[in-house]
Formats: structure tokens, sequence, C-alpha cells
């Protein structure tokens, strides 16, 4: 029963792995498949390794030691990422209606 | 045209050099000669249970010193090509006028909260060298890899190059103290029965090994901080 539950996580895990590679092939900007990698690769990793825990329970600490560092890793390093993309004006797909950090920006910017 | 059917050619002879190393490969069921006899000895001789590492820092530990110096060399040589001229040392705290853009919160946050599990993971895989995959090269490229993040996170920091070239000469000229120390003492140069084997798989045990991981980690660590931070704009 517990490795059919495992099993059942790891395949949910692959498939947002899946979705997240869908994404970066059908998403129309930077910032669209940035967000689609980030947050299905996120979430894909950590079921496949609560599937691997519950199929090994004597990993189980390891495993959680590399699900934090990826629950650490990935949202921060693709934040910096598409920032820096934000910063040097790569331009967004023709549909985006709002630029939330560009207003931002704007509003300190008048603030000083 | 030209360009996709030479890129198609190209792509085929690439198979078919693949596809005869495939076929021709056959698993072997049983290690050569040399193989074996390293598989018996490391433990019996040296008392690691890392047979890779046993060679790396005993057998071959002539190499690995080998390694390092091409290593230094490197270091050397960027920062002869690169090192330009740098600030002078009293405005260290200041913000250089040439400064990048700072980093945002989130990711100074993240810097401070993944460093310190960087530098255990470093410790870690440099201190087991012995009993699992790992050793000094492999700690010491992950300690320079948390020096990378923080110098991505805060570009106004700059590292102190002098105390990190003493602190990797000294790393150094123990490491040839040791091996010295193994002609006097034990078998010959780099010999790791310079100490006690103890408990075979302990942690302390197979002899000078972890001693020598752990200067060849500092060393490492070091002489990488110092080229990463030379390639620096």
């Amino acid at each position: 029963m517990t490795d059919l539950i495992g099993s059942v996580l790891v395949l949910l895990g692959a498939i947002f792995h899946f979705s997240a590679g869908l994404g970066m092939l059908r998403m129309p900007d930077v910032y669209t498949r940035m967000q689609a990698g980030t947050k299905a690769s996120t979430l894909g990793n950590t079921l496949v390794l609560t599937g691997l825990a519950i199929h090994h329970p004597g990993w189980s600490f390891k495993l959680l030691i590399i699900v934090y560092f990826v629950l650490m890793t990935n949202p921060v390093s693709s934040h910096a990422l598409a920032r820096a993309a934000h910063a040097i004006r790569i331009p967004m797909a023709g549909d985006t209606g709002i630029d939330a950090l560009r207003d931002a920006q704007q509003r300190v910017g008048n603030g000083a | 045209m030209i360009r996709r059917l030479s890129i198609v050619i190209a792509l085929v002879s690439f198979g078919l050099v693949f596809a005869s190393l495939v076929a021709g490969y056959a698993e072997r069921q049983s290690p050569r000669p040399l193989a074996e006899g390293y598989i018996r000895l490391v433990p019996q001789e040296l008392g690691a249970a890392n047979v890779v590492t046993g060679i790396l820092l005993t057998y071959r530990a002539f190499d690995t010193l080998g390694e390092v110096a091409v290593l230094f060399m490197v270091a050397a040589s960027v920062g002869l090509v690169l090192g330009g001229e740098r600030p002078p040392r009293g405005v260290r705290s200041e913000v250089r006028p040439d400064a990048a853009r700072p980093s945002s919160e989130i990711v100074q946050t993240g810097t401070q909260i993944l460093v310190p599990l960087i530098s255990i993971f470093a410790a870690y895989i440099i201190m087991n060298g012995h009993l699992t995959a790992g050793g000094g090269f492999q700690g010491g490229a992950v300690i320079a890899s948390g020096v990378l993040l923080v110098l991505l996170a805060y570009p106004q920091y700059q590292p102190d190059l002098e105390f990190l070239g003493i602190t990797e000469s000294v790393a150094g000229a123990l490491f040839v103290l040791a091996g010295i120390a193994g002609l006097i003492v034990a078998d010959g140069f780099l010999d790791n029965r310079i100490l006690p084997l103890g408990q075979f798989g302990a942690f302390f045990s197979a002899g000078a090994i972890p001693v020598l991981s752990a200067l060849l980690g500092i060393k490492v660590g070091c002489e990488l901080s110092v080229i990463l931070e030379r390639f620096r704009p």
C-alpha cells in the first residue's frame, strides 16, 4: 500500500516536471517561461522526493534536507534571474497588461 | 541547404561513432587485476573504506600534489593577468565607485540562509572523504561555490585576498610536511600511516587521510575563491 502511494506521488511529480518542460516550450516570453519552470519544477521535485521518502522511510531525513534546499534555492534563483531580465528590459509578451515592478520603481522614483 | 546537409552528415557520423561504441561495450563481470589489487590492498593496508580516496591520497598522492600545484599556477597566473589595479586597502569597507547595483532583499536573505548550509555540506564532504564519495577537491569546490554566492549577493563585499593567500600557503606547506613525515616515519613520501589507522570505517581512521583531505579542501577552496574574486569586474 505504501509502495503504491509513493509511486503515485512520484508519478504526480513527474507530471508536474513534464508540465514545467511543456511550459518552457509553449510560453510566450521570458517571464512566463520562468514562472512555469520554477513553480512546476519546485512542486515536482517536492512530490518526487516525498514519494521516495514513503518508499524508503530510512532516507526521510536526508530527503527532507534536499527538499528544504530546493525550496530555498529554486524560487530565489529564479527571482534573481527574472529581476535581472527586467532590469535589462527584456520585452514582455504583447498582451501583458500589468508591470508591477516598473510601477513600484516609478512610485519610488517619484517619491524621492 | 548546404548547412542543413552538413548538420545532418555530422549528426549521422556522430551517431555511427557512438553506435559502434555502444555495440562494442560489454560490461566486465570481474575487475581487472590492477583494480582487484587496489580493492584488496586499500582497506587492508591503508584502512580507508573509500578505495578511490585511498589511491588519490596515498598511492597516487604525488599526482594529487601535482594537481594542486597546477591549480596554484592557474590562480597565480589569473591574478597576474586579471589583477590589474586594486583599490587601496583602506577603502575596503566603503562602497566602491563602480560597484554594481545591489541585489534584492530576497537574494540577500536567501544567501544568509544558504551559505551556512553550503559550508556545513562542504565540511561534511571533506571530512568523510575516506568513508564515502568525496574528499578535499570536491569539498573545496563546494566552499568556492558558497563564496561565489556571497560575491553575487553582495557586490561590495571584498574578501581578504591576503588572508586567503596565507591560509592556502600554510595548508600547502603542511601537506608537503605531512608527506616528508611519511618519508621519515612510514614507508615513503605521503604515506598515510604516520598516524594510527584506527578502526576500519570509523570517523577517525585511515591514518593521515582525513588530515590530508582537510588540508587539500582548505587549499582548493582558498585558491578557487581567489580565482573567482579575480574574475569579478
